[in-house]
């Protein structure tokens, strides 16, 4: 079995003139990546760091938006009867355009709300463990702040915190930004 | 438009208002001030927390404060009893004399605090309350209306979570707010290895 390693990859949605500034913004100024997800919450996680942490100084803050993307296992294998079969390609080829499709779902829905708060935003996309992949991502992007929801897919009503937040808060290199839900909002 | 998301208990709807979030609409941002409220404790790494903070919200390069407020919280830990057994002194002298003592760490403390805002020429709220640190923290939290708590971390491994008990992991879980946890990097040639 292979090693799952994230790979960083900046997708084509939001480059040029961005990409340049990109770089001049990487020697001073704020780099906040903001992890999103399917959730609603981690949009609004998106929002409201826009609104509360880049506030008046978008010049000087570069946004990144993160989206890890589910892995496909390339072989799927399950014993029946005795004899280990493997899924057929076509049906992992589905699987795969299926993630990828999501994905840009997620990253444009994103974009939109960076758009309509007049932010340019970077984005990007990582594939594998949730956990271990907005990890190495924020490393190898070098965040100055990371941000998350506080839950996302995983929502455990009794859960005060999810597992990738928890861990990203523990685990993560640079400071992490949790951002807990709106209040009267469901627990 | 937001108060439609945040109507509570009538109806079954997930977190949020589904069609105002399509439109990225999910809620103002606010009027006024953003409050932080920061978490001191005199260690290293509340003071890294406190100068990451002032360099990246608070100097001149980066706005110099504008919109933002900052509050540092100090929480003095209570002297509830003392027992003393021994000739010469009693129970009341000494937690009066373990008091003062308290008083005046805090004090330096918090001078301390003061002291490394005045040099990045930051005006803040410091306060110091008296208590365990999370419930401490809960209620400035509380009582500041903060949109922000910071912490620093002192980087514990589960075993040692487990063993004192994480403020920062019971902040994050629990705070009414948005949290952020501000870590010191590792140093590059660590003396200490960490396990997780």
């Amino acid at each position: 079995m292979e090693e799952v390693t994230a790979t960083v990859v900046m997708e084509g949605a939001v480059v040029g003139p961005e990409v340049a500034e990109a770089t001049t913004a990487e020697k001073k100024g704020f780099k906040v990546v903001v992890a999103v997800d399917d959730s609603e919450n981690s949009h609004y996680a998106l929002s409201w760091a826009i609104d509360n942490i880049l506030a008046n100084r978008r010049e000087d803050c570069q946004l990144v938006v993160l989206h890890v993307q589910h892995f496909v296992e390339t072989t799927f294998m399950y014993p029946v009867a005795g004899h280990a079969v493997y899924a057929p390609t076509l049906s992992m080829d589905a699987v795969r355009k299926a993630h990828e499709e999501n994905s840009k779902r997620v990253i444009s829905r994103a974009v939109d709300i960076c758009k309509s708060k007049h932010v340019d935003a970077l984005t990007a996309v990582a594939e594998g463990d949730p956990k271990d992949a907005i990890c190495e991502a924020a490393e190898k992007l070098h965040a100055d702040l990371l941000v998350v929801g506080s839950r996302g897919l995983g929502m455990i009503k009794r859960a005060f915190l999810g597992s990738v937040s928890d861990y990203l808060a523990h685990h993560a290199k640079c400071p992490v930004l949790i951002v807990k839900p709106p209040k009267g909002s469901h627990k | 438009m937001s108060a439609s998301g945040s109507s509570r208990g009538e109806h079954i709807v997930p977190e949020f208002d589904t069609e105002n979030v399509e439109k990225g609409l999910f809620h103002q941002a606010k009027e006024g001030k953003i409050t932080m409220v920061l978490a001191f404790d005199d260690s290293e790494h509340s003071f890294y927390a406190l100068e990451w903070t002032l360099n990246h919200f608070y100097s001149p390069a980066t706005g110099g404060g504008m919109g933002f407020q900052l509050v540092i919280v100090h929480a003095k830990r209570a002297m509830a009893a003392a027992n003393v057994s021994g000739p010469g002194t009693s129970a009341e002298e000494v937690l009066q004399d373990a008091e003062m003592d308290q008083r005046k760490l805090a004090a330096r403390t918090v001078e301390k605090a003061r002291a490394v805002c005045s040099a990045h020429s930051v005006e803040a709220v410091v306060e110091i309350m008296e208590g365990d640190a999370k419930h401490v923290l809960m209620e400035a939290v509380a009582k500041h209306h903060a949109d922000i708590l910071i912490l620093g971390s002192h980087g514990y491994n589960s075993v040692q979570r487990a063993f004192m008990g994480s403020v920062s992991d019971h902040m994050a879980h629990h705070a009414q707010c948005s949290v952020m946890i501000v870590k010191r990097p590792k140093p590059q040639k660590g003396t200490k290895k960490q396990t997780h």
